[in-house]
Order: C-alpha cells, then structure tokens, then sequence
C-alpha cells in the first residue's frame, strides 16, 4: 500500500490560486497605466517567452538554472524547518568560488569546469554551514545569521574581486571572463534550442531536484531531517541529533545554492560578478519560487521553470511601453497570496480532524 | 433566597461528544459552591459557557435573576464574573502591580497612573489578607504568590462572582490552606464563589453546597456538611464503575532500571532551582512501580532526566546493571527503553508525518525498514498494518493517515502500539491515560499489565489517584522534587496516599512543614 | 576638531534613519508581529514621499516641503504596512513569508510607477534641506557643531520619536497592553484586551516609522533615489536585536552601526584612519560581523518578545 498524498493536491490547488490572483492584480496594475495597451501586454507576459519558438524556450531553461537550484535550496531548508533567507550570500560565495577557480585554474583542461563547480559547492556551503553552526550551538536565529551573511558575503566578495589583480576587469569594473575551459558545456543543448544561452546547467539543475528528493523522500537521513522539520521535540524524542541535523541542513542548503551560482557565472554568457553594494536577485527569487512550489523538489522545479517563463515574456513588455519590474510585482503578490494557502490548507485539515473526532474516542 | 448566577437547562455539543448535557446549576450569594467531578466530566466546558468562550446549543445563563447573553470575558466582566484560569494569565516580566492594573489602568494626561491603583491594590491586599510584594516581577515570585495575584484582579476588577479553576493543583499544602482561608475571607465579604475541584477533603473544608457532574450530565446537587465524603465520592464516579484491573501478584525478577541520587536543576534569571533532588528508586522486571504526585512536584522532570530529555545535574542512571547515565537518547531507545510520553502532540508523535512513519520513530534505522541508508517503505507500511489491526487503531486511511488528522485516543493507540511493540526491558509510562474515554483507558490498563506479566519493568506516572491504586504493585510518592515515601497499594488507603501526595505526611517521620 | 564634527555630524546621518526603522521594528514585535518587511516599507515610504519631492520642488518652500514629505512617507509606510498586518493577524499566514512578499513588491512597484510617470527609474531631487546652522543654538560651543550645524529636521525628528517611544512603551497604557501582547496574549485578552486591535497598531506604528525612514535615509546621503535603501531595513533588525527591543538600547546599537558606517564611507578623508590603511570593505562588514558575535553570546536567553512570531488564535486557551 503506497501513502496517497493528500495534502499536496490541496497545496497544488492553492498554489494555482495564488497565481491566478498574482496574474490578475497584473492585469489591474497594467490597466491602470494604460489601458489601450493592457491586453496586448497581458498577453505578452502569458505567451511572450514563446515568441522566438525553440529559442525562447531554450532561454527560459537558462533563467530558471539558478533560481531553480536557489529555490531547491530554500525549499529544502523550509521542509527541515530552517528558513534559508541566506540564499543571495551563498549564491554569491558559489559563484566567487567558481569564478576564482574559473579565471585562475586555467591549466585543468577538460575538467576545468567540473572543479569550478565544485568550488562553488564548497563556497556555498560553506556560507550555509556559518547560520547552521551558530543555531547548534548558540540558538542564533537563522534568519538574522542568514541575512549578515549575505552582506559579510557580498562586501567581502568585492574587495577580494576588486583588489586581487588577476581576477578584476577595471574597465567594467566587475570580474574577468573566466577560461573558455571553465565554462559549462552545452550538453547537446545548443542543437535542441539553436541560437538559446541555455546549457548543460539546466540538466545537472534537473539531476539536483532528483538526488533532493530522493534524499528527502527515500532515505533515513531525508527521514531525520524532515522529522526534526515538522516536530523537533518528537525528534529529540526519537533520538535524533538536533544539532548535526540543522548543521547538515544548512550545509547542503548552502552547497545547493552555492552550485547555483556557479552555473550562473560558468555559463559563458557575460555574465560576471559586477562591483556594487546590493545583492543579486537570483538568490531572493529562490525564496518566491521555494513558496510556489510548496517546498516539494518537483514543485521547486516547475515552479523555477513558471517564474523564468513569466521573466522571459516580460522582456517583451517593453514594446508596449511597460517596465519588466510588472513581472516582480506579480510574483510578489503570488508569494503573498501563497502565504494565506497556507490557511486554507490547515481549514481543509481541520474539516478532515472533525469527521475523524466522530469515530474515535474524545480529547480533552 | 436570592440566586447571583443560575446556569439552567444548558447544554453543550461537541462534533462525537455532548460535553454538558442539561445542566442546571445555581449559586448563592456569599456561598461556596463547588462543582465536583472527574476529569471529562465536563466542569471546564461549562464554566467556559459561564466565562462566553463557548455558546450554548440550548440553556440560559440569568444573572441576579437577569437572563444575559455573555460572548465572550470582555461581558462575564462586565456582569461581575471573574476566573482564576488553571493556567495563570499572568506576563511573566511584569509587576505585580501592572499585571493587575493591565486592561483597566488609570491614566493621567494620557500617561499612566499607578498610585492610585498601588494604594487601592495596597487596600484590598490588606483587607483580604492578601500580602504581595506589587513591584515583584511574575516570574520571580511563587506559584502561590501568583496565584494571590489572579484573585487581586478579580478584586481589583470588583468582580462579585469568582471561579477558581482547579486552583490547589499546582499549590503545596501549606498554599492550599492559605487558600482555603483566603476563599472564606472573601465570601465573609460578600462575594460568591464556584470551585472546581475533583479533590473531596477540600469541598469538605471550604464548600456551603456542591454540584456533581458525572460524563456531562448533571447529577445533584448537595448540602456539603450533610453528606459524607463517600457519598460524594460514589456521586462522582457512579456506581463504583469497576476500573479495577484484574491481575495476579507480582513477580519481581531482576533490577531492570536504578536510579542513584539523580538532581535536576533549572536556572531561571539568576537563581537556580531543584526540580528533582536526590531520587533515588529501582524498577524490577514483572512489576509496575507508579510514581504518584500532585501535578508540578518534579515527576516531568524526573522521567525526561531518565529518558535523556532533560539535562542531569548529578547522580547516575543504570539499565540492566549498565550505566548509562551519558548515553544518547537513541542509545537507550536500543537498549531496552520503551517510552510513552506524557505530550502525545510535541513528544509522541511527528503529527504531520502518517501513522507508518510514527510507528516507525525509533527503528526507521534498523536493518528491517532500512538497507544502506534508504527506507524500505513496503516494509514500514507492513508493520504499521500489523500494529493497526493488533491494536484496533482506527484511522481513515490506514497506515497513511496522517497522524494529525486522527482523533487523541487513537494517536495514544499509536503511541502506546510503537512502544509495547518494540523489544524492551523498561517501559516509562508517563499519564498514559490522559484525556482518554473509558474504553480506551480500560485497554491501556490491560496492555501494561500484560507487559508486565511478560517480563517488562514498569515505571509508570500517574496523577490519578485510582489509577494508581489500581495498576500499581509499588507506589512511589513524589513531592517538591523527592520521592517522600515508597508505599504499598494493598496496604495503603487512597486518603492516606492523598495524604503523602499533599506533603503532610511522610515516611520516617521527618518533620511536617519543611518549607 | 573639525575632523570630529565632521564624523558626528555623518554619523547622525547613518544612525538616525537606523534607529527610526528599529524602533518601528519594536512597535510590531513588542506586539508581537514580526515585521521582517522594514526594508520594503522604506522603499515604499521613501517612494512616494520623494516622489512629492520631485513633483512639489521649487513651489514650496525647502522646511515646510520636507515636513510635509516627512508625513507622507509616514502615511505611506502605514498603509502598505496593513498588508502585512492583515496576513499576519487575519490570515494567520507565516509572518516572514509575507514580509518576504512586501520586500519583493516594493522595489518593483516603486521601478513600474516612476517609470510610468516619468519614464525613468531614479527619481530626483533638489536637496535643499540642509540647515547650515540652526540660529542661536548653532552658535553655542561645542554643542553648537555637534549638534545644530549641518544639520537635517529629520535629525530632530528622529530624536523627538526616540524620545516619545520611550515614553509610549512604558509610561502609557498603550505602551503596557502592547507589551502585553507580545509577551503573553492569552493574559491580555482575559484581561479584555483586544489582542488583534493592539498588534494592528503595533504593525501600524512600525509601517510610519518605516517609511518615514525611508525617506529620512535618502534625503541626506542622496539627490536622486533608486528604489533602493541599501538593505538599512535588514539592518535595522539587526539593530533591534542589537538594541534586546529597549528604545536605549536601539539608540546605542544604531549609533555603532552609524560609526561604523561613517567610517566606511569617509575613512580616507579622516588621516588617522587612513595612515591605518584597512579597507573600506571591512569597515563595511564590521557591523554585520559585530552583530553575529553579539548574537552568538546573547541569543541562549534572549529578551525577544516571548510571543512575537506565533499567531495569537482566540479560540486557543
């Protein structure tokens, strides 16, 4: 006999409600500014990533790569019972690693880029495994330590950036390419969607979601850490090691995000870490894209793969005159409203507790 | 005579259950009335009518021959009904004196005014006998010191009609006659008291009348100085229901479980406190000891510091003869510790994981449900099925019911199925009981017994009297953190055995009023 | 001695937008409400109050101008505060998540709505706020350059409000029901307390601040504003932690955060500072590190609001 997941079916729906209200306060917002152009807009952000055929759907693969893997990285820490608000410092310290090793380490040949990705798993957990520790050890609130690593995360990787000669465009002011070697292959991609960014990121993204839920749903250790997630005097209880758990969590959360931004930065597509005092998005939209998709890798996965799609038909709005930051503005009430499904996901329990009370003894 | 509250006909349904049915009670103006019954008996639904946290179906509620409608403390206020809760409404970093001027404070110019109410606080501390310090903060002062803080609010509020919910359970003796005097101080002062208590010998020194609920329904109401304390007793619980548990004598084998000289302390903003000081007992297979003990005196502590759930401040805990003292919670999980824990929602269960998973809490990791790290789901489902049908657990969907969906007698089931069926040496039974209907208690009863016919060591923790008296082959008493006395249950009455809970009385004649 | 004034004069300028957001954060938490949203609701508030700015400058005069953007940030802030108030108190939703939320909508609503009216996303502004010297006051010795020359009203403002929490949190009756309510809910509603109407204005209270805020930290250090407040709004939770959720203490907390700050920005212009050769990165980093360590030794009994965070339910007893 297999366990029927309820539970999920009613997330699924509440997620689609959330969407459905984001969408619309969309449309609102558009018709607001100008109503002549608001449906043709609308349409845009609906079908706009479609626009260019396999291409474009060869670039919504490429956006979703990391906010796929920093969506992962939330989403896992939330089912462990840690909110990983950390995400923009680990993705960052990942792609520092990375991109240190990329520019630097240039005589590894067909390898390169393996290595820098690994750096970039060994950064971000590192900048996960800080908030675990002082949790563990020192009932430090995750989500306080989270955000001062972001920002320890942020300036210190620009003053090494900036100061270390080899690694620092001055012109640009942000970082060197990193070797050609370093860079993530195409995997076969470039011939599936000709003339697309988009590269071998998106499987090994894809293969992540797969070993996450595996660990979370097949093993004694993904037993553990969810355990402690839902109830952690039931786990104490049960004898689970508290500490290891939230340190472990955190690690692999971290190392999740870290790997996150590698891929960002090794893709071969201009990207580099750019010099100024503010986070990168990538690692907050983990969080939106961890709340869409209930926590649950494949839910992560889809909704990774949503969010990119609206982000990449937002690019389009411009040619109706209309900023792309709409697209940000709908995710955020999505996220909002996804916060109240919330409610109506314990209502739907609570119906389902009284029918049971019935035929059970009492409690007082 | 002239009725302050009349509580008529009423009559409240819960979704299985009618927790009050048609019930009338009438209380006096300057009277004691008591309402008597067991746990479950419905005392607290009906006073929760009385304070408009629940409505009624049927019934009406009159005061001073009124009929009102209360919805909620906001209007039991108004008409004059005050509460002391079971659970004290205190904040614990404020003062005496803001805590009881809090929602009804004087203000000056916009900014607060304490003199006045210090000086009529002062009053009504004085005229009733109540001394408080009104610049203590909450969580430096004593349970009973706090709970004279409840009853100054009432007063402070000019609250005519008091409840006092189950206000001894957490008092020491020497509190409680405290108490006792405090209450008839204030109704020599007018005001009317209902108490709710399941505890005879205090009806008999404090009550004028008493009202006796027995499974929701109304059973009398009584003269308190005519009627003896059996009578009340069989008002109680019926027709002496038989819960008795049938059993044959123990049969002590080796020492499974002992405990030496084991401390608990907790430190709390600067001074540090003993919850449990120098117990020291042992557990034999075959036999069930019982610590026995009025709710709060140390015998939580005392079984998390055993389970591991807790931190030891010294002595040293032995298993088959093996110390195990500094050994991990999963360690004695392994080795022959079975635990039913006293919260079935924070420690029992993993309510949002399904019952397969629950039943697996302790052994997921064993070769059985496991093999190199990944579970073996068939196999959880399996042995879930087997405990489900061995144990009658009913659910809605089998072993993948979520457990926070199941109703609380059958996660006890769960519960108490997990840890009878592991392989076990001890077995820490903790208020296995609590909140259950009879059936299920019944059930419970026999399965601990039959652990104990088939070789288990028992410790169990009850804080009912007749539970005790009944399941036990050795009873150790607990007060204030130390076991006060080891007794027999065929040689000992449940008064004198009340007796030794409240503290006033102990083994070896150490002196009384030890404070 | 210049150098001196110089560094206290900038320090205000860093610290006050800090303390005004942290103490607004103590409104909400003391009632209970976590309100991770502060940095959200100053780019709300700074928005639209300079927004007003822009579209009110040379008609009015500089004080007066500022004054009335100085309530407009406020008004802003409480109003988008609500939506955090209702999901929160309401809803019963995950407070962090629906902060989470406000921080994502604010800077691209404030981006769409300055790009819609006027094409681009910064919006300027004319500074013509600074007092040169606050007459008589500015004269006095001493004093006189700390405190009264090269000066901003929001300077005084935040004072006046430092102030006046202080006095709300402990010496009114609004001050001893909210704190109530973050501590023990049940005991304030059987005291008769509306608990949900408190942690309203709680979140409220901490919305104006907010936003207020917000514009209090652009209007110094800036002429154009870019939705943007450079995370002042992560770090004013930082500082309320800091400060262990006491007015004082936020003072004090905010107050090295602002020297801290200062001396990032301005160390090569102070030649002490700059014989020593340390990186501004670090000096930027120091307040953020400092708070972990601060943490680390404080967090095992914190004097957080024991209830901030959980939904009060009224039907649980």
């Amino acid at each position: 006999m297999k366990p029927k997941n309820k539970k999920n079916y009613v997330g699924a729906l509440s997620s689609v409600f959330a969407i459905v209200i984001g969408l619309l306060v969309g449309l609102v917002v558009l018709l607001l500014c100008n109503p002549s152009q608001a449906f043709p807009g609308f349409a845009t952000i609906l079908t706009g990533a479609l626009t260019h055929g396999m291409k474009g759907v060869g670039q919504v693969f490429y956006y979703a790569t990391p906010i796929i893997l920093t969506g992962l990285s939330v989403g896992f820490a939330f089912k462990t019972g840690v909110f990983n608000i950390g995400t923009p410092g680990q993705f960052l310290a990942g792609g520092f690693g990375a991109v240190f090793v990329g520019i630097m380490w240039d005589k590894l040949g067909a390898v390169h880029w393996v290595v820098a990705l690994l750096a970039a798993v060994v950064m971000g957990a590192l900048w996960g495994l800080v908030p675990g520790i002082l949790k563990a050890y020192f009932n430090v609130n995750v989500v306080i330590s989270c955000i001062m690593m972001n920002y320890i995360g942020l300036f210190s990787v620009n003053w090494i950036v900036k100061s270390y000669k080899p690694l620092f465009n001055t012109m640009r002011n942000e970082s060197k390419n990193v070797a050609v070697t370093a860079q993530i292959p195409k995997m076969g991609l470039d011939k599936v969607f000709p003339g697309s960014s988009v590269n071998g990121g998106i499987l090994i993204a894809i293969l992540v979601v797969i070993l996450i839920y595996i660990l979370l749903n097949k093993t004694t250790f993904g037993y553990e850490l969810k355990a402690v997630g839902y109830s952690p005097d039931a786990g104490k209880y049960a004898g689970i090691n508290e500490k290891r758990n939230i340190i472990a969590s955190m690690l692999i959360a971290g190392a999740i995000a870290g790997l996150g931004g590698g891929l960002l930065y090794l893709a071969g597509t201009g990207k580099h870490i750019e010099i100024k005092d503010v986070l990168g998005s990538e690692g907050f939209t983990g969080i939106s894209v961890a709340l869409l998709g209930l926590s649950h890798p494949m839910g992560v996965l889809f909704a990774g793969i949503f969010i990119a799609y609206l982000t990449a038909g937002g690019f389009y709005l411009q040619l109706f005159e209309f900023s792309t930051e709409i697209i940000d503005i709908i995710v955020a009430v999505i996220i909002y409203f996804s916060a109240f499904a919330l409610i109506v996901r314990t209502f739907i329990g609570k119906i389902n507790e009284k029918k049971q009370t019935k035929d059970g003894g009492m409690d007082t | 005579m002239e009725y302050v509250i009349e509580m008529l006909h009423i009559t409240k349904k819960f979704p299985g259950i009618v927790a009050n049915d048609d019930i009338t009670i009438q209380l006096k103006k300057g009277e004691i009335h008591a309402l008597l019954g067991e746990n479950g008996a419905g005392k607290s639904t009906l006073m929760s009518v009385l304070f408009g946290l629940y409505q009624p179906e049927e019934g009406t509620i009159k005061v001073k021959g009124q009929e009102v409608k209360i919805k909620g403390p906001l209007d039991a206020n108004a008409l004059g009904i005050g509460m002391v809760h079971q659970h004290f409404k205190l904040v614990h970093n404020f003062t005496v004196l803001q805590n009881i001027v809090l929602g009804m404070e004087t203000v000056e110019k916009g900014l607060l005014k304490m003199d006045d109410a210090r000086k009529k606080v002062m009053e009504l501390s004085k005229r009733y006998n109540l001394f408080i310090d009104p610049d203590a903060r909450i969580e430096d002062i004593t349970v009973g010191m706090q709970q004279r803080v409840e009853i100054l609010k009432m007063l402070y509020r000019d609250n005519e009609i008091m409840i006092f919910d189950e206000p001894t359970a957490v008092l020491t003796p020497q509190e409680i006659d405290e108490l006792m005097a405090i209450m008839k101080n204030l109704t020599a002062e007018g005001k009317s008291i209902l108490f709710i208590t399941h505890k005879l010998n205090e009806i008999k020194a404090v009550a004028d009348r008493c009202s006796v609920l027995r499974r929701g329904k109304y059973i009398g109401t009584i003269d308190v100085a005519s009627v003896s304390k059996d009578e009340m007793s069989e008002m109680m619980v019926g027709r002496k229901v038989n819960l008795t548990v049938e059993k044959s004598e123990a049969k002590p084998g080796d020492v499974v479980l002992e405990v030496n000289h084991i401390s608990v302390d907790a430190r709390q903003e600067g001074h540090t406190k003993k919850l449990v000081s120098d117990v020291s007992f042992q557990v034999r297979r075959g036999e069930i000891v019982c610590i026995a003990g009025i709710d709060g005196n140390g015998q939580t502590e005392l079984v998390q510091a055993i389970t591991g759930l807790r931190h030891i401040s010294s002595g040293t805990i032995q298993m088959n003869g093996e110390d195990v003292t500094k050994r991990s919670i999963r360690y004695k999980n392994t080795h022959g510790l079975s635990h039913i824990p006293e919260d079935r929602h924070r420690h029992g269960l993993v309510l949002d994981y399904n019952l397969g998973y629950n039943a697996v809490l302790q052994q997921y990791f064993q070769p059985e449900f496991q093999s190199h790290g990944f579970l073996k789901n068939d196999r959880i489902y399996e042995y879930a099925n087997k405990l489900i049908s061995n144990f009658d657990i009913r659910s809605g969907e089998g072993a993948s019911t979520i457990t926070r969906s199941m109703s609380g007698g059958n996660q006890q089931k769960v519960i108490v199925a997990r840890e009878i069926s592991r392989e076990h040496d001890l077995l820490l039974a903790v208020q296995p009981t609590r909140g259950l209907d009879v059936g299920a208690i019944e059930y419970i009863h026999k399965e601990l017994v039959k652990q104990r016919d088939s070789g288990s060591a028992i410790l169990m923790v009850s804080l009912e009297l007749d539970e005790v008296m009944n399941l036990s082959d050795r009873i150790l008493v607990i007060f204030e953190g130390r076991i006060v006395a080891q007794l027999d249950p065929k040689q000992v009455t449940v008064q004198e055995l009340g007796l030794y809970m409240a503290g006033s009385k102990k083994e070896g004649g150490a002196d009384e009023t030890k404070e | 001695m210049s150098i001196v004034y110089f560094i206290f004069q900038q320090t205000m300028l860093f610290t006050i937008p800090l303390m005004i957001v942290a103490l607004g954060g103590m409104f909400s938490e003391r009632s209970g409400i976590v309100n991770i949203a502060l940095e959200g609701i100053m780019i709300m508030g700074a928005f639209v109050s300079i927004l007003f700015l822009n579209l009110t400058g040379g008609k009015l005069s500089g004080q007066l101008q500022l004054l009335l953007a100085i309530v407009i940030s406020m008004v802003t802030g409480a109003v988008f505060s609500l939506t955090h108030a209702y999901a929160a108190i309401n809803m019963k939703a995950d407070q962090t998540i629906s902060g989470t939320a406000l921080n994502m909508f604010a800077p691209a609503f404030a981006i769409f709505v300055a790009r819609v009216i006027q094409g681009v996303q910064q919006i300027q502004f004319n500074n013509t706020f600074r007092i040169q010297s606050v007459p008589v006051l500015g004269k006095i010795p001493i004093l006189g350059p700390l405190l009264f020359q090269n000066t901003y009203i929001t300077t005084y403002v935040g004072i006046v409000i430092l102030l006046l929490s202080t006095l709300v949190l402990y010496k009114t009756r609004f001050g001893l029901r909210l704190r109530a309510c973050g501590e023990h809910p049940q005991a304030a509603d059987a005291a008769g307390i509306n608990v949900y109407r408190m942690q309203y204005a709680g979140v409220i209270i901490s919305g104006a601040l907010g936003g207020l805020g917000g514009l209090v930290f652009v209007v110094p250090t800036s002429t154009n504003f870019n939705a943007d407040v450079a995370g002042y709004g992560f770090l004013a939770i930082a500082v309320l932690i800091f400060g262990q959720w006491k007015p004082m203490k936020i003072l004090g907390a905010s107050l090295f955060f602002g020297l801290m700050k200062t001396i990032a920005a301005a160390y090569s212009g102070i030649p002490f500072l700059a014989a020593l050769g340390i990186p501004s990165y670090l000096y930027k980093m120091i307040p953020y590190i400092a708070t972990m360590v601060v943490l680390m030794f404080t967090s095992k009994n914190s004097q957080a609001p024991r209830a901030s965070g959980v939904p009060y339910d009224k039907g649980q007893r």
